[in-house]
Order: structure tokens, then C-alpha cells, then sequence
């Protein structure tokens, strides 16, 4: 790996490799111990607010999105090329190359295990050991030096892609993140029961896309099990092409449909009001006056000059229910205060709470008291909507890490050596190996091989 | 609730192969390693032929699901996957050395399962995040990869254990033999040493635990990359994104960095013995917060 050029090695370097992965490491650490996005709220609030502004700048509460993630991405990316450009040729060199089946060492050097002796002549004994070596390694090259054979064979030189097809499935799944990145989105749609929408709320804040049909939620449907856990959750969705119904599909947690090229998901449910709340004034009995009511609208009361304002509209205030704000405005004075659509149960669970809080009356603008009806509540699902054209990519590149994976680790490059020399007794045979990976294993073959090698002339005898 | 009561006793039968060899590391003798080997064969048995009761008792109440649903069951799944994967290198190994210390892992796991007043032990009906086709390929591949990391954390706490001051070198062999053979270096007779000194005779050479720790991390390394390709692609079905940096997504990420960066530097660097014993203890405490740690932290993952 020594270049001429030091930006080319530095880029080819293992070392930069570890130190990068590392980087990665404890950048992602940190992006799962600081609350992110969203949740980072309340954590950036009690910050003060030069500290919360630099950290939003360096994009901390939104590690994984951020400049600096992308860039430590980037440059594995650019080390993951350069240092595979060094390594293909050094790669296809070790794969072509041809070994001299004579370069064995004198026999006298090999370890003692894995000589074998027979009574068999040397051209026999080279006959069979040429049968077995086949079997494990295929061809055999055979070359005859003096009194001495040498054999030789190989299997397993294709390991030596192994690195660099890792290397390239991380490369593949990267590309694959990148073209989701810049051509596909993400968002939310909430349709209620019987509606139907076009626009999905891209994630982070990212604005809205429209799409070019529409979805309407026919029913959604929630089933529990005897225990009270949820069963399923369940959306019968029609998708509306140009008015038209085109399709028909229920989507499931697990089960997403495609439409359009766009995947629908089942994400969430709820319940929101299906209309306005409904307003109701009554004097001494009687009623006076029923309004549906929206925020910031106005409406008089005629006997007392009184003009009514509707300054806040909750469908939850203080886990109490759906209440509004009303100002009044007349000749004797003005006030405001809040009315409950559940008041008779906040004043059954809170005694004396109306002397308290003059505020929650209703009755506070005599001789009128005011009621709320909350609007009826209806359903609606929370779908999933997104479009990812890198999938596939991301799909390949994991199938192709996978695949060096597998041979980097159980795969090895083993090649084998054998000489047969006439001794006293008939032929010494020694048998050699080298394995690019799992020496231990190596050794087992190897014993295995001599052995079967010197069972066999025993059988023959 | 059979099955609970076949998980309960398993726990013991773990606890006792753990006491055999802790008694064949304090004895020097195999014969206790034998019977530690064959305890622990008994449990794993014992746990399988449970896991498939409460497999067919869940269809028995309608509500059939294989048993790697809630964190009872992943306990327990974690714990059979230990021993299972330790037998395997035990064998593959011929060494029993590393039972006493990943036995009390596989114990500890179940007593944790069959104790802890939060865990609930019953069948539950499968929520409907969790109906779906990968939940058994993407539990078995991730936990045995954990199991496959906890065996190297044994091996890498023994090499660390054992300390700097032992001779290096020399191939997979019994440990049998290797005791015999300093025995019969040392003058005195056996029962003469101290039981941590037989203790520490009796733990492999660096070498062959070396191997073992690079056997098991490699192991690992591929089921937890399988792991997470599946957890992907269910992802990709169940939330509409194949990737969420979720927290425990997050975490099975840095683990597999972690374990990818001991490996290169094997590779690379030539990185052994020691320093490959240091990066499998920093694994392993990776591996634990991937698997409970996050728990503490919010995400999708978490179990109920």
C-alpha cells in the first residue's frame, strides 16, 4: 500500500478504516444517549440559549441526519474505493498465481505427523496419493525432480475475492441509501373514517407532498384479544384515481400496500371530533341560545347587550375534556372564563372547585349559564406513506455483504504439496499445506490427508 | 404451564453443570468435566424439549406463535442459544475449560427469566407489530450471534484472568493433556498445588483460546449481520423504513462496528491474544446494551 502519492495512501489505509468505523461508533452512541428530533424538545428547552443554539448548529439533536454523520459516511465511502482499487489487482495476482508444485521444503523438514511410509513403489504410491489429493483439491500439477515426485493442487483461490466483495456490498448498500435519500420521501397521512386525502406530511417538517391520487379510509378497524391486548389494527382503504375508485386494499401492521409506487403503512389510529362543539346559554331554565362554535367567532346575547367571544378551543384542557375560553363583552362589565363539556363531573370529583376557581363557572356572566357538547368523536387512521427507489440497491448490497461474508470467514484459499521419495523401506511421502485463513483447520486436512494416504497402502498390503 | 416447570428445573440442572466444572477446574480432573459436559447436555435438552411444548401449547390456546415473543421468552432463548452454541465449541474445541465461566451465563439468564417479579412467564397473544413471518428468523440469527459473543467474552475473561505471565504458543489440545503434561514438569505431586493454582494450570494456552475467541467473534459477526439484514427487511414491511436509527437498531450497528474493528485489526494489524480478549469483553458489554440497555432508552424496539 505505499504510494507514491500520500493523499492516495493515506485514503488506501486500513488504519484510516478502523479509525473512521470507530468515529461512526461513537457518533451513533451518542445520537441513541441525546434525545433526538423531536424528543430533544424538552432537553434543548432546559439548555441555556447560547448552549442550545451552538448544539442545533453542530446538528446534535439530529445526529444521524447531520453534515458531519454524512461526511464520516463519505469518507469510509472514499477509503472503502481507493482501498479497493489497491487491493483488486493484489487480489487477482493471488488468485492466478501458479505455485511450483517442487517448491516443497526436503522432507527432512517437515513436521514428523504427516510423513507417511509405505512399502508401496514410489510410482504406485504417487498413483494414489494423486487420486486422494484430487478428491479435496482438484487438479493436480506432478513434476519430477531426480528421485523425487512432487504434487501439488489447490482449492478455494476464489476466498481471496472475499474482502473486496464485502467491501462492495457496503459500497452497494450506501448508493442504495443515497438514491432513497434523494428521490424518495416519507411521510404521514391521517384520514378519518369515510374521508379521503392527496397530502402526506413529510417527516421532520420537511413540508407536504401531494400525490397524485388520493386515499380514502372506508373503515378502520381495531380487534383485541380476550386479554385486552390489541389484535389488529386494520385500514380498508380505497385509492381514487381522477375521482375514480382504481383500488381497493386493507393494510395491516405488517402487511403494507402498494400503490402508485407509493407503500402505505398502518402507523397509528385515534379519534378526532368529527365536527365543532356545540354551545348552549340558558336563562332561568329556558334556553336561550344553541351555537356551534368555532375559534375566534363572536355572537350576541340581545337581552343584555352582551357580545360573546370565543377566545380558545380545546379538545383537551388540563386532562379534563374538551373546554372553551369565552370572553364577554357588555355594559355591565366584561370576563372571561372557561366552560367544561364535562363540568358535573370535574365538580363531583372536585368539590368547591367553582368557589376556587371562578374562572371554570359557567355560570360566571349571570343571569346566562353556559354548556358545552363536546362534538361527536369519530375515527381515523394514521397511515405511513413512502417511497424508497433505493430498496432494491440496499437489497443487492446486503445479498452481496452477506455472500463475502460467508466466504471470507468459511471459505480459504488451501493449497497442498506432496513429495514421495524412495526410502529403505519402500517411499517416504510427506505431504505440506498452506491455507489463507483457519490454520487449525488446515492442520486437520492435513493430518486427515496423510493419514488416509498411509491407511490406504495398508489396506493394499 | 408444564413447560415453566420443565424451564424452572432446567435453571438448576445449568446450576450443577456449572458446579462440575467448576469442580474440574478446582480438581484438575476430567472426569468432572465429563459430567459437567453431559449435566449440560441434559439441560439443553431438557430446554429444547420445553421451548417445543410451549411452542404447541400456544396453538393449544389459539393463539400459536413460536416462543421468542416477549422478554421471557427471549430470555430463555438467549440462555438455550448460550449453551448451545458453548457445546458446540466445546466439541469443536476438545477444551471444557470455558464451561465454568459461560454455564453461570446460561443460568443467570434463565433465573432471571423464572424470578424477576417484572417478567411475566405466561403466553401472550402476539401484538400486531410483532405478526409476522421474520420474527423467528430475525430472534434465532440475532440471539445465536449474542450467544456466539458470549462464548468469546468467556474465553477473552479467561485469557484476561490468567494474566500476562503465561508462556504462549502451541495447538488446539485437550486441556487434559496440557495439565498432565505440567504436572509431570512439576516435582510435586498434584494435591500439593493450591486450587487457584490448578485453577489457572488448567485454563488454555492464549493461543488456543485465541482461536476460540476468533472462532465465536467470526460466528457471531455473520449471525448478527443476518440479524440485522432480517430485522431490515421486516422493518421495511412493519414501519415502512428498512432503517430508523431506533436505539436498539443504533446499538446492534455499533456492536457489529465493534466486532468489525477487531477483526480488521486481526487481520490487519495482527492483533492477538491480549487485545483480541480486551475487544471481546468491549463487545460483549455492547451485546448487553443492545439487548436490555436500550430498554432504558425510548424507541420501537423495546420489549413490553
Amino acid at each position: 500500500m505505499a504510494h507514491k502519492n500520500p493523499i492516495r495512501s493515506f485514503f488506501a489505509s486500513v488504519k484510516l478504516a478502523v479509525v473512521l468505523l470507530i468515529a461512526i461508533a461513537a457518533a451513533s452512541i451518542l445520537g441513541t444517549l441525546i434525545p433526538q428530533q423531536e424528543a430533544a424538545g424538552p432537553f434543548i428547552a432546559r439548555l441555556g440559549p447560547g448552549w442550545s443554539s451552538f448544539l442545533m448548529k453542530i446538528q446534535v439533536f439530529d445526529v444521524f441526519h447531520s453534515f458531519w454523520y454524512a461526511a464520516l459516511m463519505a469518507l469510509l465511502a472514499l477509503n472503502l474505493i481507493v482501498c479497493s482499487l489497491d487491493l483488486l489487482p493484489r487480489t487477482w495476482r493471488r488468485y492466478r498465481r501458479k505455485d511450483d508444485p517442487d517448491r516443497m521444503e526436503r522432507l527432512a523438514d517437515l513436521p514428523a505427523a504427516r510423513i507417511v511410509v509405505t512399502g508401496r513403489d514410489r510410482e504406485e504410491a504417487a498413483k494414489r496419493a494423486t487420486s486422494l489429493l484430487e478428491k479435496i483439491a482438484g487438479p493436480v500439477t506432478r513434476r519430477e525432480r531426480g528421485e523425487r515426485i512432487f504434487l501439488h493442487a489447490h482449492r478455494g483461490a476464489y476466498s481471496h475475492f472475499g474482502v473486496p466483495i464485502i467491501h462492495a456490498g457496503v459500497l452497494i448498500v450506501m448508493a442504495g441509501v443515497m438514491i432513497g435519500l434523494f428521490s424518495g420521501f416519507e411521510g404521514y397521512m391521517t384520514i378519518p373514517e369515510g374521508e379521503s386525502t392527496a397530502t402526506v406530511r413529510l417527516k421532520s417538517g420537511r413540508g407536504e407532498r401531494v400525490l397524485p391520487f388520493s386515499v380514502r379510509c372506508d373503515r378502520f378497524v381495531l380487534e383485541f384479544y380476550e386479554n385486552g391486548a390489541p389484535r389488529t389494527y386494520r385500514s380498508d382503504l380505497t385509492f381514487l384515481q381522477n375521482g375514480r375508485e382504481a383500488q381497493s386494499a386493507a393494510v395491516l401492521v405488517n402487511h403494507p400496500v402498494t400503490f402508485g409506487g407509493i407503500r402505505f403503512y398502518q402507523s397509528s389510529y385515534g379519534t378526532m371530533p368529527g365536527g365543532n362543539p356545540v354551545l348552549t346559554v340558558v336563562q332561568r331554565e329556558r334556553k336561550v341560545m344553541e351555537v356551534e362554535i368555532a375559534p375566534e367567532m363572536a355572537f350576541v346575547l340581545p337581552e343584555h347587550r352582551a357580545t360573546v367571544r370565543v377566545l380558545r378551543v380545546e379538545d383537551n384542557l388540563m386532562d379534563m375534556g374538551p373546554a372553551v375560553k369565552l370572553g364577554v363583552t357588555a355594559p355591565s362589565g366584561s370576563r372571561q372564563f372557561w366552560v367544561f363539556a364535562a363540568i358535573e363531573q370535574i365538580v363531583a370529583a372536585n368539590p368547591g372547585i367553582l368557589e376556587q376557581v371562578p374562572l371554570f363557572d359557567p355560570a360566571s356572566f349571570a343571569p346566562y349559564l353556559f354548556s358545552l357538547r363536546a362534538a361527536e368523536r369519530r375515527p381515523y387512521t394514521g397511515l405511513q406513506a413512502a417511497r424508497d427507489p433505493g430498496v432494491p440497491m440496499v437489497a443487492l448490497g446486503a445479498a452481496v455483504l452477506m455472500a463475502g461474508l460467508l466466504v471470507v470467514y468459511f471459505r480459504s484459499h488451501r493449497r497442498f504439496w506432496i513429495l514421495l521419495e524412495t526410502a529403505d523401506e519402500g517411499t517416504r511421502i510427506g505431504v505440506v499445506g498452506r491455507s489463507s485463513r483457519d490454520e487449525a483447520g488446515m492442520n486437520r486436512e492435513l493430518d486427515r490427508l496423510a493419514d488416509a494416504i498411509g491407511a490406504e497402502e495398508e489396506a493394499g498390503t | 404451564m408444564i413447560d415453566a416447570k420443565i424451564l424452572g428445573a432446567t435453571t438448576f440442572v445449568y446450576f450443577a453443570a456449572f458446579a462440575f466444572y467448576l469442580l474440574r477446574m478446582a480438581s484438575g480432573r476430567e472426569s468432572w468435566g465429563r459430567w459437567g459436559a453431559l449435566t449440560a447436555l441434559a439441560g439443553l435438552a431438557a430446554h429444547t424439549a420445553a421451548l417445543a411444548l410451549r411452542w404447541v401449547s400456544s396453538y393449544q390456546m389459539g393463539i400459536g406463535h413460536a416462543p421468542l415473543s416477549n422478554l421471557y421468552e427471549s430470555l430463555i432463548f438467549f440462555s438455550w442459544s448460550i449453551t448451545a452454541v458453548y457445546l458446540f465449541f466445546e466439541r469443536r474445541m476438545r477444551d471444557r475449560s470455558l464451561g465454568v465461566l459461560v454455564l453461570p451465563a446460561a443460568f443467570l439468564f434463565m433465573a432471571y427469566a423464572s424470578l424477576s417479579p417484572h417478567i411475566d412467564s405466561r403466553i401472550q397473544p402476539l401484538i400486531p407489530a410483532l405478526q409476522s413471518n421474520w420474527l423467528v428468523s430475525h430472534v434465532v440469527t440475532c440471539f445465536l450471534g449474542y450467544a456466539a459473543f458470549t462464548v468469546a467474552f468467556a474465553a477473552g475473561l479467561m485469557m484476561l484472568v490468567k494474566g500476562p505471565a503465561i508462556q504462549t504458543g502451541g495447538k488446539a489440545r485437550p486441556a487434559g493433556t496440557a495439565a498432565r503434561e505440567e504436572n509431570g514438569r512439576n516435582p510435586g505431586p498434584r494435591r500439593e498445588r493450591s486450587v487457584p493454582a490448578r485453577f489457572m494450570a488448567l485454563i488454555p494456552a492464549p493461543a488456543v483460546l485465541d482461536d476460540l475467541i476468533y472462532q465465536s467473534v467470526v460466528l457471531g459477526f455473520v449471525f448478527l449481520a443476518i440479524g440485522i439484514m432480517t430485522g431490515s427487511i421486516w422493518a421495511h414491511h412493519a414501519w415502512g423504513s428498512y432503517w430508523s436509527w431506533d436505539p436498539k437498531e443504533t446499538w446492534s450497528l455499533v456492536t457489529w462496528l465493534v466486532y468489525a474493528i477487531m477483526l480488521h485489526s486481526r487481520y490487519i494489524r495482527g492483533w492477538r491474544e491480549r487485545p483480541m480478549a480486551v475487544m471481546a469483553v468491549i463487545g460483549f458489554i455492547c451485546v448487553l446494551i443492545t439487548y436490555l440497555g436500550v430498554n432504558l432508552l425510548p424507541g420501537l424496539h423495546t420489549y413490553q
